[in-house]
């Protein structure tokens, strides 16, 4: 049967158990809230299932009941015994059609309708008649089809049961024409329509005596009769109506769907059909059917043999596997005893507590763990008499481990069962061709774990149907086979599961991704530029990048991305995509096992052990000073170079408090053992004493007066029998940015305290470039770096050019004394701004520095804005602007003409900052773009500027000492003179809050740093718009 | 046994009722735990630091499979802390389902008193004490302060969360 099913009716078949208590209960206890609220949950579910399943009549019949039970939970009925009892009612109608569906795997059919309309008559508020009728003249006819006609009965149709009864009050079987009752008579006119032999035989009436007759002699018969059980008798007959009717009627395939039925026991042969056969002959006679169309008639009962004994095999096979007498089987499928049914399904498993599971987990690890401590002892000792008897103990021992941990797990098969019919459905819904492979279904892992990841996976699945796979058109066009493939594949991986989904649809479209990353504000164009396609891809993960702001766990609708890694790493596992475009994509999540035991890394920090969860260990490093691999720091912030990428270090002495910062670079050697540990995409490094092996815990949660130290994850016992805390790498990351924001607060006072000189600290690229001293770029305005080969670089037209991202890049020497390389790559800072794309050849990129920047010498020589020292070094401080110019001679000139730049060439601008860089880094830019530009140091200066002189436009940093943005924006719109001035925004701070905070003091528009487009194009706008009001 | 359990709240004193208590020595102060909220006594044991924890917390300790969390209840008494040549044993007990262990000088007997031995906290005591304790017992020599578990563990989670 059917996984789904199956679950479905043992699932059921409790709740309604369940239910029928707690309805006795609510009886003697009307207003008991809780009874009635797990009552109306449980029928609801039900209902909810069924739909699910496609059970229309259970539905049907489950949801007229939760009405009434609404109606008790909203007190507009009250509890009477009379609903009671018709509620109780239709729980025994669920009942009767779950027998029948664990029996046919099929909804029987039947008529409900009395029953819900009784119901519905109780939810309108009627009390319906006192005594209920009966629910249905016979339960039993309802619950399988009908096997005299194949189909559920029609309005004006009579039930053959009921042909029965007027066969059973005339006078007799022996007569060959028994007096037909008024409504058989119109049967029979119909039968003269169908087949000659149908006719000949003596149509439908006669059919019915032979039935009758044949069952009568079956029941009595040795050979047969076990078959059909005298107990079956009147179903047997009907079924034996149903069989003829359709083999007359040369009717197949509802003969074959019928004979399947026929059998209820295993054991029927070739001969016992011969057997059969031979007494149908007799009774056709006896019937006084002429003898040529009784041989015909017995002829057909040829095409069902195969039907009957095939069914009769089959039915034979699981009973006799079940140890079950044939006729406890008989009983359990015999819908006339529907009770027995539900015996056969509970003694194949039962449902044991999870509490229950965990403390015998926890007994078996105290178990191996004593073992493992007798071991060691007998060990120690010659020829111990022990050793023996231990050995068994031990083999045991882990026999139970491992099967303790089998009863948690679970195939995975088990989570998917939903997504073929959600697949199905989209395709039908999307008009789209799609086929669901699944690979590795029997794979196991812990119930819980699986619990967790099926809605992601639905939802997952459900994406790739939808945007993945094209439309058929679509497909051909690209030369893809029609139908679309999505493969699902688990596998177990040293302790995880990883489970891959694979489309071969369209893939993730980069640029419609970066537009929209763009537009959320998720990343700059400049930092989308440094990033690979993949990265990119990436950002769907991306919190805040769905659109869906809730999450419906049962469809998986409306669920970002965000929320499907945010599931899967909240169990300890992680989710990674490749996606090409076109071509399709897949996605990987590695999820542990089992959630009670995972590997742990075990390392040490001043004298004691701790644990890190393997699956955030991504590798291991050991750094020494004399070795590649040595610990910087950038200011304060220890880093490692790995793999030309830099990698932040948290101290674990540090971060649990055992050592201070002084104490640790107080040390002598910076020696130590370095966890590169990944948390969702940021990875970090772990500094820690000593690394030892990887051992599988048990984790077991803290105990709850410690729930908040977040760098715990839980607590563990190890083989050696103490207690070591395992740490949540998590919880680290963020403890650690937390006191890195709480140090940056700090220096940030103390920065501010520095502004007052003019000082701001910035990001600035060192490179070597000709002559001794290093020069800066300030970092925001370098799109990437990159390492071009020396062999890639072409001269054309006298110019240095690469092939760039598809397009000729030029490349310009940072200073006349730089040399390309003579072989190997070259380092090249690449500059873009709008279309244009320059290349700055640099002889080597020194470092990345975060420092006060004080530009202490303007300089006369173009292309260096001035002198500054940073890092302790003088430094040239290079001038951008002048280097694209040189690149692209025309750059300055379409500044100059740039239609949504400048539309008001000689309008006059003020711009207010405190740092001296940036005011001498704006300036150019604005003057250069037509503006007459005039600057002051802070908020004060610049109303004092305003009284001298008139603007037509300001722009403001927030953050200056004396008087700071925000201040000087509610200044000035408090003066009328100056309220209408267009005010723009200038600053770093630049989240959502910030801006808004910025809106309030009366800012009109508000712009990053560095991101010179937006700044000329909401100039331009802020004095367009307050020009055409004006 | 059950008539214990039926009337364990001592704060409803009335009648010659007999209560069974273990007595632990803390500082030269002598201690009551009711008997039934004792689960194990422990001698010295391992116990694993607990860093960034609040410094009551003791650690952790392995009692046969289960971790028990180990409060200081010198520590959390504000007593001194013990010389570091003597080890805590401790007494084991439950909290809401999840084992704690007091560690403590020395594990003295069992005692079953008079009701009528049992007087309320003086308003006097210690503020810190008087959270932590149900009452007191006038003993022959000495006075036995009654620790009030839920108090001990309750007190401290909230003041965890505070």
């Amino acid at each position: 049967m059917d996984d789904l099913l199956n679950e479905f009716l043992t699932e059921t078949a409790e709740s309604i158990d369940v239910v029928d208590v707690e309805l006795v209960k609510l009886e003697q206890d009307p207003n008991n809230k809780e009874v009635l609220d797990n009552i109306f949950r449980l029928v609801h579910t039900i209902k909810g299932t069924c739909g699910f399943l496609g059970l229309p009549r259970l539905e049907s019949v489950a949801h007229a009941s939760e009405n009434v039970l609404g109606k008790f939970r909203d007190g507009e009925l009250d509890v009477s015994e009379h609903a009671v009892t018709v509620i109780l009612e239709s729980l025994d109608r669920i009942k009767e059609i779950l027998a029948g569906l664990e029996a046919t795997e099929e909804e029987p059919v039947g008529d409900d309708s009395d029953l819900i309309s009784r119901l519905d008559a109780i939810a309108e508020g009627g009390v319906g008649p006192a005594a209920a009728p009966e629910p249905e003249p016979d339960v039993i006819e309802g619950e399988i089809v009908d096997p005299g006609l194949g189909r559920p009965l029609k309005p004006g149709e009579v039930s053959l049961e009921e042909l029965e009864a007027v066969f059973n009050s005339t006078p007799g079987p022996d007569e060959a024409e028994p007096a037909p009752a008024p409504k058989a008579e119109k049967k029979s006119k119909k039968a003269d329509r169908t087949g000659p032999l149908f006719d000949r035989v003596g149509g439908e009436d006669a059919v019915v005596v032979v039935a009758h007759l044949m069952s009568e002699r079956l029941s009595g018969d040795k050979k047969l009769g076990k078959f059909f059980p005298a107990s079956g008798t009147e179903q047997t007959k009907a079924r034996l109506t149903g069989l003829l009717m359709s083999l007359l009627k040369d009717d197949l395939d509802s003969a074959d769907a019928v004979a399947r039925q026929l059998m209820t026991t295993g054991g029927f042969g070739e001969a016992e059909f011969d057997a059969l056969t031979a007494l149908a002959k007799d009774v056709f006679k006896q019937c006084q059917v002429e003898a040529e169309a009784c041989d015909e008639a017995v002829m057909t009962f040829e095409l069902i043999r195969d039907a009957v004994v095939a069914s009769s095999k089959a039915l034979a096979a699981p009973k006799d596997a079940k140890a079950k007498g044939a006729t406890a089987a008989a009983a359990g499928r015999d819908k006339e005893d529907g009770e027995g049914a539900g015996g056969g399904r509970a003694s194949q498993s039962i449902r044991v507590s999870v509490d229950l599971l965990e403390d015998l987990m926890n007994m078996v690890s105290e178990l191996v763990l004593t073992r493992n401590q007798l071991l060691q002892i007998v060990r120690n000792m010659d020829n111990s008499e022990l050793a023996v008897p231990l050995q068994r103990l031990s083999q045991c021992t882990t026999e139970l481990q491992e099967n303790v941990m089998k009863t948690r797990m679970q195939p995975i098969g088990n989570a998917w069962a939903k997504l073929p019919r959600i697949v199905r459905d989209l395709t039908v819904e999307l008009d789209k061709k799609i086929e669901l492979e699944m690979r590795g279904a029997e794979t196991e892992l812990d119930r819980q774990v699986l619990e967790l990841i099926k809605d992601p996976l639905t939802h997952m699945v459900r994406n790739s149907a939808d945007h993945g796979i094209e439309r058929p058109a679509e497909r051909i066009a690209s030369g893809k086979p029609e139908h679309g493939t999505i493969v699902l594949n688990a596998y177990h991986e040293g302790g995880h599961i990883i489970m891959e989904i694979k489309d071969d649809g369209r893939g993730i479209p980069v640029q419609k991704l970066k537009s929209k990353i763009l537009e959320k504000k998720l990343a700059t164009e400049a930092e989308l530029a440094e990033m690979s396609d993949n990265q990119i891809q990436k950002f769907i993960f991306h919190p805040g990048f769905s659109t869906a702001e809730k999450v419906t766990s049962v469809s998986g609708r409306g669920v970002g991305m965000d929320v499907v890694r945010s599931n899967i790493e909240k169990i300890g596992g992680t989710i990674d995509m490749v996606s090409i475009e076109g071509k399709g994509s897949t996605f990987t999540i590695k999820i542990p096992l089992t959630l009670a035991i995972v590997a742990g890394l075990i390392v040490e920090a001043s004298g004691e052990r701790y644990a890190i969860p393997q699956i955030s260990v991504l590798e291991l490093v050991r750094a020494s000073d004399d070795s590649e691999h040595r610990i910087e720091t950038i200011k304060d912030t220890p880093v490692l170079r790995l793999r030309n990428r830099l990698l932040p270090l948290v101290y674990l002495n540090e971060v649990l408090k055992f050592q201070t910062r002084a104490e640790i670079d107080a040390r002598e050697s910076q020696d130590g053992f370095i966890v590169v540990t990944q948390v969702g995409a940021f990875t970090f490094g772990i500094v820690v004493d000593q690394v030892f092996d990887t051992e599988e815990i048990v984790v077991k949660p803290v105990a709850p007066i410690l729930k908040d130290l977040e760098v715990y994850s839980g607590n563990t016992i190890l083989g050696d029998g103490s207690v070591i805390m395992i740490l949540d790498p998590n919880g680290i990351a963020s403890a650690t940015s937390q006191t890195q924001a709480e140090q940056h607060e700090e220096t940030e006072s103390k920065a501010r305290a520095a502004r007052t000189e003019g000082e701001e600290r910035e990001s600035m690229l060192l490179f070597h470039a000709g002559g001794e001293h290093p020069k800066a770029v300030p970092l925001s305005l370098i799109a990437r770096l990159e390492d071009i080969p020396v062999e890639e670089i072409e001269t054309s037209d006298g110019r240095l050019m690469v092939q760039y991202r598809g397009s000729l890049m030029p490349l310009i020497m940072a200073d006349q004394a730089v040399k390309l390389v003579e072989s190997g790559r070259q380092p090249v800072l690449v500059f873009t701004d709008g279309d244009y794309t320059m290349g700055l050849v640099v002889d080597r990129i020194l470092d990345i520095v975060e420092d006060k920047l004080e530009v202490r010498l303007a300089s006369a020589r173009q292309g260096v804005v001035g002198s500054a020292i940073i890092a302790g070094h003088a430094t040239e401080v290079i001038d951008v602007a002048y280097y694209l110019d040189l690149a692209f001679a025309g750059w300055m000139k379409k500044k100059d003409k740039g239609t949504d730049t400048a539309v008001m060439t000689g309008a006059r601008v003020l711009l207010v900052d405190d740092s001296d860089f940036f005011r001498s880094m704006v300036k150019p830019v604005l003057a250069v773009a037509g503006y007459k530009v005039k600057t002051a140091r802070d908020g004060k200066q610049a109303l004092a500027a305003l009284e001298d002189d008139k603007y037509d436009l300001i722009i403001s940093d927030i953050e200056m000492p004396v008087m700071g943005g925000l201040e000087f924006a509610r200044a000035l719109r408090a003066d009328k003179r100056f309220a209408h001035i267009p005010l723009v925004a200038l600053s770093s701070l630049a989240t959502e809050r910030d801006i808004a905070r910025g809106r309030e003091a009366g800012f009109d528009d508000y712009v990053a740093k560095f991101d010179k487009e937006t700044l000329l194009r909401s100039l331009a706008q802020q004095l367009k718009v307050h020009g055409d009001a004006a | 046994m059950n008539d214990l359990v039926v009337r364990n709240d001592l704060n409803v004193i009335g009648g010659t009722g007999r209560r069974d208590f273990v007595t632990i020595k803390l500082a030269e102060q002598t201690l009551g735990i009711p008997v039934l909220a004792v689960q194990d006594v422990l001698n010295p044991q391992k116990i694993t630091r607990i860093p960034l924890a609040p410094d009551w917390v003791a650690g952790v300790l392995n009692l046969r499979g289960r971790i028990v969390t180990a409060i200081d209840l010198r520590r959390r008494l504000g007593l001194p802390p013990q010389d570091a040549a003597k080890r805590s044993m401790s007494v084991v007990v439950d909290f809401y389902g999840e084992p704690y262990s007091l560690q403590i000088d020395s594990v003295g007997e069992v005692l079953s008193l008079e009701d009528s031995l049992f007087e309320r906290n003086p308003v006097t005591l210690d503020q810190r004490w008087r959270d932590v304790s149900r009452g007191i017992y006038r003993l022959e020599k000495e006075l036995l302060v009654i620790l009030d578990v839920e108090k001990l563990l309750g007190n401290a989670a909230s003041s965890k969360a505070a």
